[in-house]
């Protein structure tokens, strides 16, 4: 079970080290719409410093959604998701090992982009820290919903409107937990229990994903 | 019961028989209902002559988290039986949830002005609400994106059944947040907290709605098993 796990997951990042450059894409158009989030509110900083939280998670969802066809489209379209059912992988583990390499390679730009972010909208390290452990333990939630709307829609033309109506409503609980701000916390203040939620968001979200990605991926191949 | 109407001929002649009760049903409910909301029924002593729009805005609430239930039910009816019924029920209940969920959403708006001072607020039990209107349209689109309807349907069901974690959330929002929308006053544990000459008129209502929804379904229902029918004979004709 393990090695058979492995074997995928190995194949899995082969791949995505081939496609490299959907670091540099999600990068850019996270820094694009930052700087257009920016446009928008004003150049005001306490403004900016107030709606940090809010801002970083509408672009990581944004960006997850159109980043996550990379993962799954191309398998789909050159018939190796086809293949791997047929040479007896089970579908949970495809999709599990799927969501782990998207979310290994979806971190890394975040090693950069978040204290780039503290930067520009004037953070102070202890929610510099507060919002990096929350985009560790929510964007793994955010790609595994990303992976549902992806099956979903894998075989309707012109899907990505499609992608944003049917998943947002999943995302709603998640960017509330995410970005709302407990009014009693200060900045120098890390809110664990926020972190707790996001845990047990993942913890209810991964079986329901595994579940109906299973479903998805028999539909989709027959 | 259930399973023999699992026909879909067997269903068509059923639907036949029941529709014209449902009818007259809903004609008399509806107008003793309407009847017993303006005249019978006192204005509140705090919201005045403005509680008469929860006459219609609680059970469409009520039905449209009832309908998404159904269409759950189907779902798992349809994944796990395989049964074409299941699917064209769920495809026949959607549009009618969704369209009650609206009514629900325009009518508690209409309602709020007056009583909050705001078409709208961000009140958990609203946007929980908004969220279900959303999933409604997300399983309409979803099924109607596909050439082959069946896999449409498919996709709609596991859609369905993954968005019913949204129903306990709209039921027990007003318990679990401190929120403007009032708790419920219809509780099935305890006795209502609403008075009885409001209480008669909402349930006549209630069932009014019912046997509307329910005729409606029935003839979605009946032409969506034609609209396949015609498409079975036009593709043998084709090959």
């Amino acid at each position: 079970m393990m090695n058979i796990f492995f074997k995928l997951l190995k194949r899995e990042i082969k791949l995505s080290i081939d496609r490299i450059s959907i670091i540099t894409s999600y990068s850019s158009f996270f820094l694009m719409s930052l700087l257009i989030f920016t446009f928008g509110i004003g150049p005001d900083i306490g403004k900016l410093n107030e709606l940090y939280s809010p801002i970083v998670w509408l672009i990581m969802l944004f960006s997850i959604i159109l980043i996550s066809e990379n993962f799954l489209m191309h398998d789909y379209r050159d018939g190796s998701l086809r293949e791997l059912q047929y040479l007896g992988y089970s579908e949970e583990l495809i999709i599990f090992s799927k969501a782990i390499v998207m979310f290994l390679i979806l971190i890394i730009p975040h090693f950069f982009l978040i204290p780039l972010c503290s930067i520009l909208l004037n953070l102070n390290l202890t929610e510099l820290i507060s919002l990096s452990i929350n985009v560790i333990l929510g964007s793994p939630s955010l790609i595994l919903i990303s992976i549902i709307s992806n099956l979903l829609t894998i075989q309707v033309r012109q899907s990505k409107v499609l992608q944003f109506v049917i998943i947002m409503p999943f995302y709603i609980p998640l960017i509330i937990f995410t970005t709302s701000r407990n009014p009693n916390e200060t900045s120098d203040i890390i809110d664990l229990n926020k972190f707790l939620i996001l845990i047990g968001f993942f913890l209810i979200t991964l079986p329901i994903v595994l579940l109906s990605g299973k479903m998805i991926l028999k539909e989709v191949n027959k | 019961m259930i399973f023999k109407l699992a026909n879909p001929n067997r269903f068509i002649r059923f639907s036949d028989r029941i529709s014209p009760y449902l009818s007259y049903l809903f004609i008399l409910l509806m107008s003793y209902g309407l009847f017993l909301c303006f005249f019978k029924s006192p204005p509140d002593y705090l919201q005045g002559e403005t509680v008469r729009i929860m006459y219609i805005h609680v059970p469409c609430a009520w039905f449209s988290l009832m309908f998404y239930s159904s269409i759950a039910i189907c779902s798992f009816f349809s994944l796990i039986f395989k049964h074409t019924l299941a699917d064209i029920i769920s495809r026949a209940l959607a549009p009618l949830g969704a369209s009650l969920t609206l009514a629900t959403l325009i009518t508690g708006s209409i309602w709020g002005k007056p009583t909050w001072g705001t078409w709208w607020v961000w009140d958990a039990r609203l946007t929980s609400e908004l969220v279900l209107l959303f999933l409604y349209i997300g399983i309409i689109i979803l099924s109607n994106s596909f050439e082959n309807k069946t896999k449409g349907d498919k996709y709609a069901a596991i859609l369905s059944l993954v968005g019913i974690i949204n129903l306990p959330i709209i039921k027990w929002s007003v318990d679990w947040w401190n929120t403007l929308h009032q708790p419920a006053s219809i509780s099935k544990f305890s006795s209502p907290s609403i008075d009885p000459s409001m209480l008669t008129p909402l349930i006549v209502m209630t069932f009014a709605l019912l046997f509307f929804s329910l005729q409606v379904t029935f003839i979605r229902i009946k032409s969506e098993i034609l609209q396949r029918k015609i498409d079975i004979i036009r593709s043998t004709e084709l090959s």
